[in-house]
């Protein structure tokens, strides 16, 4: 469908870096990523801005790293956002058709989306994604839009998310001064899902965590569709910080005793010993107890993947059926696949990203899973919008890249 | 040197105070008061509906109209709950006795509330207690016929009562969030209530180093057909002038400080432990000021009670005239005494032949209740129908009602909210809630805080040393001094490692 190459550019504003990613998108819907421009973020907690010009010096800085990587000029980008703020909720529009009309027309399916996306949300939030999860008609569930088959009442499955719309707002204009025009954004778990998760994966139904260093985002895909998403404030920045807070260490050692040694496996047999770090001139610097050390990570990063299964909607882990994918910078730590499986009871995978080309080395990383993702996702609302709009075109292609 | 002796203030003692709940609503609010505690104040049920009073946690409860509505409620019909009241008289009467104070929550707009409240003002009035009502008015999807229902008894008990405090439930629906149930919207809505009445009792049952009476509540409240402000908060630690401040204009019905622009009068209460320092009381009232326009009669009270410990408690009390009030003043009716045949007859009229008069004392009829005995009147309350009179002839008041535009963004409007083509262009109304925050966060910021070292004592001395800068809360590292990250009643920035332990 696509006749060119195209090319697209991601932006996520982490807690811990930002990151831009550039890919072309083949004529063959293949994805090349052409550069990557990542820095280390000051300015920014648990996914939200408290520096302005802090960011904005980092936004700049991995924007110049990423045209020089990437021999591109970048107008503009999609922008991933996060933050405790934000809200994923499903909401469900039942429409009865009229008495006398027995053949579901266009106008029908438009007032049952217009109910369902009438839900009450804070008068300061705003609405990020209207994503339609499936149609149902007399109780049948049709994943594409019912029109001009016979029924008495359509009903349509949205889920909506929503966000505060002045901190939205604030990203937006902190990718403006920089200056770039935002073509859109995406919530950062729906993006990364473009990345972790194929039809298949979706269909059997799929959890995708993002652990990032001051969030933790997540989606969860049942059946094909969205169905449940959210963030919540905390990172891998809290396990440094509680190692801090526990041992007395700087944060600087905190840091690194967290990559070196840090292991969150249930597996007392690692916590053995004591973990070191040397300086520069061969000394144990630091020395720290490992049981407590890795008591200290696990009991974090339990309780973080707790919070996600809470509120995961009652039952829905039962029905995940290709497992958890876990991403994000922090999903490196060593043991998480195991205490991951402890706490939900699922495959466990460690997402790969799937059909790139390019410097593959750092894509592996999932790091920049996000960042992709949002490739992934300007690819797909691309090509829907290369589609010619139909009656629905204007409204449907917002909808259609997550599901049916 | 001649010694003097503080001679310690009268108080009033709580046997003398009874809180009245009447009519569904008004139980329901009783019922709040009753489980967040009343430092020993008397509770009194009245309903038509037995069910609710059966299932009611007051000391005390009175059935109303045994014979009339047997035992069902009054089926939101005035002149029935007028009826039952009337039938209960007696019974009512006689639970009321000796009381000084008589604190009544009524939900208006239905029957018994509506009905039978300005006969049991009456009553307690007669039975020479001073009355404050604290009423609710309907919400207004309630329809006309309840708000009016709700108006005429107001009208009634504003000549009745010596104060009366209402709460109007639209504004409730900003106690709460959207997506929150409506047990919940309404437990916030009394708890509201209940915060007010506590504070009020607080206010007058307790003797102030700086004294406030009932006649300073009196005047803050005056503004009689009035939306009551209330807000407050308290707060402990380090910065605790500011944060208890900050707390007590976070109250919906303060609308963050920013009603109080409007206010004439403004009462502040402080109460706070033995180490109460004149250097915080400075400073909160110095922070209030930006809040409250100059012009404004600011009624201060402070008093030290041990029992706070280390806590600082402020409450802010005011009142704005509602708009349409404002704008058409009622006519004044001497017949205080005889309200009977007022409430039933004709609801009163605007006249605007009612001049504004400078000064209206001798209308008395009902002599002053001495809250205290035979001791020194301190809070003497003046004449209660005398100073209401007064005000409400005062004719509009040159006061912009600035509540309506918050009052007319309830949290089910909908409409504007973005449509799906620009999914992030911001609605102006979200913008304006930020920068409202931003200027309210500004305002926490923009004083550094000072050592507290020039303390002059405000209490008694205490005996114990100022207490040092507690560290109760734990530290939070690269956390720190941000708004705690709660889930769950859990700080999600305290390690889960020393979290579990305890």
């Amino acid at each position: 469908m696509a006749r060119h190459s195209k090319i697209h550019v991601g932006l996520e504003i982490g807690t811990s870096k930002t990151c831009i990613v550039v890919g072309e998108v083949k004529p063959d819907t293949a994805v090349k990523i052409l550069g990557i421009g990542t820095t280390k973020t000051a300015g920014v907690r648990k996914g939200e801005i408290y520096d302005f010009p802090q960011a904005r010096a980092c936004l700049k800085d991995a924007l110049v790293k990423a045209e020089d990587a990437s021999d591109v000029e970048i107008g503009s980008v999609y922008l991933a956002i996060t933050g405790s703020h934000i809200q994923g909720l499903n909401s469900r529009g039942t429409f009865r058709l009229p008495e006398g009309q027995s053949i579901v027309a266009p106008e029908h399916v438009e007032e049952a989306r217009g109910i369902a996306r009438d839900v009450h949300i804070p008068p300061d939030h705003v609405h990020i994604h209207p994503i339609i999860r499936n149609y149902l008609l007399d109780d049948l569930e049709h994943h594409s839009s019912p029109v001009g088959l016979y029924g008495k009442t359509v009903e349509a499955d949205f889920h909506i998310v929503h966000g505060m719309g002045a901190r939205i707002q604030n990203s937006i204009r902190l990718v403006r001064e920089t200056p770039l025009e935002v073509d859109d954004i995406v919530f950062s778990p729906i993006a990364t899902a473009q990345m972790a998760l194929d039809d298949e994966q979706r269909e059997r139904g799929a959890l995708v965590i993002d652990i990032g260093g001051g969030t933790t985002d997540y989606a969860l895909y049942l059946d094909g569709a969205i169905a449940a998403s959210g963030c919540i404030p905390v990172g891998g920045d809290h396990i440094t910080n509680d190692i801090h807070l526990v041992t007395g260490l700087a944060f600087s050692n905190s840091e690194k005793l967290k990559i070196m040694a840090g292991d969150a496996s249930p597996d007392l047999s690692r916590s053995v010993g004591v973990a070191k770090l040397v300086d520069d001139r061969g000394y144990a610097e630091v020395e720290v107890s490992r049981s407590i050390l890795n008591e200290i990570i696990r009991q974090r990063l339990e309780e973080t993947l707790q919070l996600v299964y809470q509120r995961l909607p009652q039952d829905s882990v039962k029905s995940i059926g290709a497992g958890i994918f876990l991403t994000g910078g922090t999903s490196l730590m060593r043991g998480f696949s195991e205490l991951a499986f402890q706490v939900f009871g699922r495959d466990i995978y460690r997402p790969e990203p799937p059909e790139i080309s390019g410097v593959q080395a750092s894509f592996k990383d999932p790091q920049y899973a996000t960042a992709i993702g949002l490739i992934r996702y300007a690819q797909i609302l691309e090509t829907e919008r290369a589609t010619p709009p139909g009656l629905f075109g204007k409204v449907s292609r917002l909808f259609w890249p997550f599901g049916k | 040197m001649i010694p003097y002796h503080r001679t310690p203030q009268p108080t009033l003692p709580s046997s003398a105070v009874k809180i009245v709940g009447l009519g569904g609503a008004g139980v329901n609010m009783l019922e709040r008061v009753a489980l967040d505690g009343t430092e020993g104040a008397e509770l009194l049920a009245l309903n038509t509906d037995v069910r609710t009073l059966t299932g009611c946690v007051a000391g005390e409860k009175i059935q109303l109209g045994r014979d009339l509505t047997k035992g069902l409620g009054a089926g939101g019909d005035p002149e029935l709950g007028h009826q039952a009241m009337l039938e209960a008289e007696t019974e009512i009467r006689d639970s009321l006795r000796g009381r000084k104070i008589v604190f009544l929550c009524i939900g208006l707009g239905g029957g018994t509330g509506s009905g039978g409240a300005p006969i049991l003002t009456r009553i307690a009035r007669e039975e020479g207690a001073f009355v404050v009502v604290f009423a609710t008015m309907p919400f207004a999807f309630e329809g006309r016929r309840r708000r009016e229902q709700a108006e005429t008894t107001l009208n009634e008990l504003a000549v009745l009562a010596n104060a009366l405090v209402t709460f109007d439930n639209n504004r409730m629906g900003e106690l709460v969030l959207a997506k929150q149930g409506i047990h919940e919207a309404f437990a916030a809505a009394d708890h509201m209530i209940c915060e007010s009445i506590k504070a009020v009792i607080r206010l007058v049952v307790r003797p102030g180093l700086i004294n406030i009476g009932l006649d300073d509540l009196m005047s803050a409240l005056r503004t009689n057909r009035s939306r009551c402000l209330f807000g407050s908060g308290i707060a402990k630690g380090k910065d605790r002038a500011a944060s208890a401040l900050r707390n007590a204009l976070a109250s919906p019905l303060l609308d963050q400080g920013a009603l109080l622009k409007a206010a004439q009068t403004v009462l502040v209460h402080l109460c706070g432990g033995e180490d109460l320092t004149l250097y915080e009381v400075e400073l909160l009232m110095q922070r209030l000021q930006k809040f409250v326009p100059e012009s404004a009669h600011v009624l201060f009270g402070a008093v030290v009670d041990p029992t706070m410990g280390d806590n600082l408690s402020v409450t802010l009390i005011s009142a704005l005239p509602e708009d349409s009030l404002a704008a058409a003043p009622r006519q004044l009716s001497h017949a205080a005494e005889n309200p009977s045949t007022e409430a039933a007859g004709e609801s009163p009229l605007p006249t605007p032949t009612a001049q504004p008069k400078p000064r209206r004392i001798s209308s008395v009829d009902n002599p002053a209740p001495s809250l205290f005995g035979e001791e020194t009147p301190i809070a003497q309350p003046t004449a209660a129908p005398s100073v209401q009179a007064e005000f409400r002839s005062a004719g509009p008041l040159p006061v912009e009602e600035p509540s309506s535009p918050a009052v007319s963004v309830p949290p089910a409007d909908i409409d504007s909210l973005p449509e799906e083509e620009d999914t992030y262009d911001v609605t102006p109304n979200s913008s304006e809630s930020a920068s409202a925050t931003a200027a309210h966060s500004g305002v926490g910021l923009d004083e550094p805080s000072e050592p507290e070292s020039p303390k002059l004592k405000l209490g008694v001395k205490s005996l114990t040393p100022q207490n040092e800068l507690s560290f109760d809360s734990t530290p939070r590292g690269r956390f720190e001094g941000q708004s705690p990250n709660v889930v769950d009643g859990e700080d999600l920035d305290l390690p889960p490692f020393l979290r579990k332990k305890k």
